[in-house]
């Protein structure tokens, strides 16, 4: 019996805890009433190899647990489409960006032969690289939405009608693509800001050896925690509004909040210490002093844009609250 | 796949839809996993548990079975039977059942 017993444990394994306990007292009851048959047809008393014939025949564990048909998706067919076109979208981001931050190593300093052929290597391990992190990346999240999004999500499309194809998107649903977008973008910055710190700044070659020219200063890092709560609150609400599908007045204040929140960031990054240090060069010093002063003036430039931009979609949210879409919600009748 | 494995698969996808029926119209009386497959297998539709069970499972989980423990002969044993809406759905499915039969009847002559 000791082996029935081993079978139904195995065959539990692979089942979502869930319903595991019921299934296994299912096959347990099955395997003793097919061992009994099989004993009275035999007329004699169940033996060792009658239960290895009859296991054998029932089919390995991991066959019997799939049969229960629990597929176990990390990315399932309904988010599938998605996932592939944000990943091209990131894919294509990484190539762009490190193809753009290798060829301006190329165009601003002298590199020797060697120096040219290790700085290609250098460019195709890190595409290596940051590709597969961003594929990490996508995957995590999309693997996390699989689990969060009610099943029902994204495809209760009942009542479509193809007039739907012509039809002006309702002004309260959400655009899931943005939604999505907008949780990896965040995450990745997150990430980026909160786990490879040091990758973040002006890289120069000096001496032929890809250096760090300028970084992130400790003042930055004073703002971090508040950045990770903002970065965090936004992909909150955004899972919300994926699951909900509509804004609502609660979910726009809740935005306008976040979008204070950023402004707030912004403001007093504005008004303290400069967020780069530099880092000391033996050579390329005076492209570093150059290079550092232009970033120190784009900083205060992207921020002053990061609060208008927030400003302007605080704005957007408060329009919509003050007047109400008119339009009857499309997949109402 | 061979000639033989997607006629395997094909007669699987057939017989599929057939099984539903087949185990709702056997259900009127309680039946436990193992006799409900002795009992289709004597009217000759032979399945295997791999089959049946998850079938059962799914059929509960849509209303149209229920199921019950019971414990006899020293061994608890899950009896399914079929529900007041199964009852309802029965009739409906046997006349579909048999404008399909006459409907293909008629197709392939």
């Amino acid at each position: 019996m000791n082996l029935i017993e081993r079978y139904v444990t195995e065959v539990g394994k692979y089942l979502p805890r869930r319903s595991r306990a019921d299934i296994e007292a299912e096959l347990r009851s099955t395997l003793e009433d097919m061992l009994e048959d099989r004993s009275q047809q035999a007329h004699r008393p169940v033996d060792e190899a009658m239960v290895t014939a009859l296991l054998e025949e029932y089919g390995s564990p991991k066959k019997v647990a799939a049969s229960y048909g629990h597929a176990q998706y990390l990315i399932g067919p309904r988010l599938y489409p998605t996932f592939m076109l944000v990943l091209q979208i990131v894919a294509f981001a990484v190539v762009l960006g490190l193809t753009i931050a290798t060829a301006i190593a190329f165009v601003k300093t002298n590199m020797t032969p060697p120096e040219v052929l290790k700085t290609l290597g250098e460019f195709a391990l890190n595409l290596l690289g940051g590709l597969i992190q961003a594929f990490g990346n996508v995957v995590l999240v999309f693997a996390i939405l699989e689990r969060v999004l009610p099943p029902s999500e994204l495809e209760d499309k009942e009542t479509w009608t193809p007039a739907e194809l012509i039809k002006e998107p309702h002004p309260d649903e959400v655009k899931i693509g943005e939604m999505i977008a907008g949780i990896v973008f965040t995450m990745a910055f997150l990430l980026v800001f909160n786990f490879y710190p040091e990758i973040v700044g002006i890289w120069l070659t000096d001496n032929g050896a890809l250096t760090q020219a300028a970084g992130l200063s400790e003042a930055f890092f004073r703002y971090l925690p508040f950045i990770n709560i903002s970065g965090l609150l936004t992909i909150a609400l955004y899972i919300y509004l994926l699951r909900n599908r509509f804004w609502t007045a609660a979910t726009r204040w809740t935005h306008i909040a976040i979008e204070l929140i950023g402004i707030a960031i912004a403001y007093s990054m504005l008004q303290g210490p400069s967020l780069l240090k530099l880092f000391p060069m033996s050579t390329n010093t005076e492209l570093q002093a150059t290079l550092t002063q232009i970033f120190d003036r784009m900083v205060p430039f992207i921020l002053l844009l990061v609060i208008i931009l927030s400003g302007i979609e605080i704005v957007k949210t408060l329009v919509r609250l003050v007047r109400p879409a008119k339009t009857s919600l499309p997949f109402q009748k | 796949m061979t000639t033989n494995e997607m006629y395997d698969n094909t007669i699987n996808e057939l017989r599929r839809g057939v099984i539903v029926l087949a185990v709702l119209s056997q259900l009127d009386e309680a039946q436990y996993g193992y006799s409900l497959l002795k009992l289709l297998s004597d009217q000759g539709l032979a399945l295997d548990q791999g089959t049946l069970y998850p079938l059962l499972r799914r059929l509960e989980s849509q209303g149209l079975l229920k199921s019950d423990w019971k414990i006899e002969e020293s061994r608890p044993r899950r009896y399914y039977i079929i529900s007041p809406e199964g009852q309802e759905m029965l009739p409906r499915l046997k006349e579909e059942w048999n404008r399909i039969v006459s409907m293909m009847d008629g197709m392939l002559g």
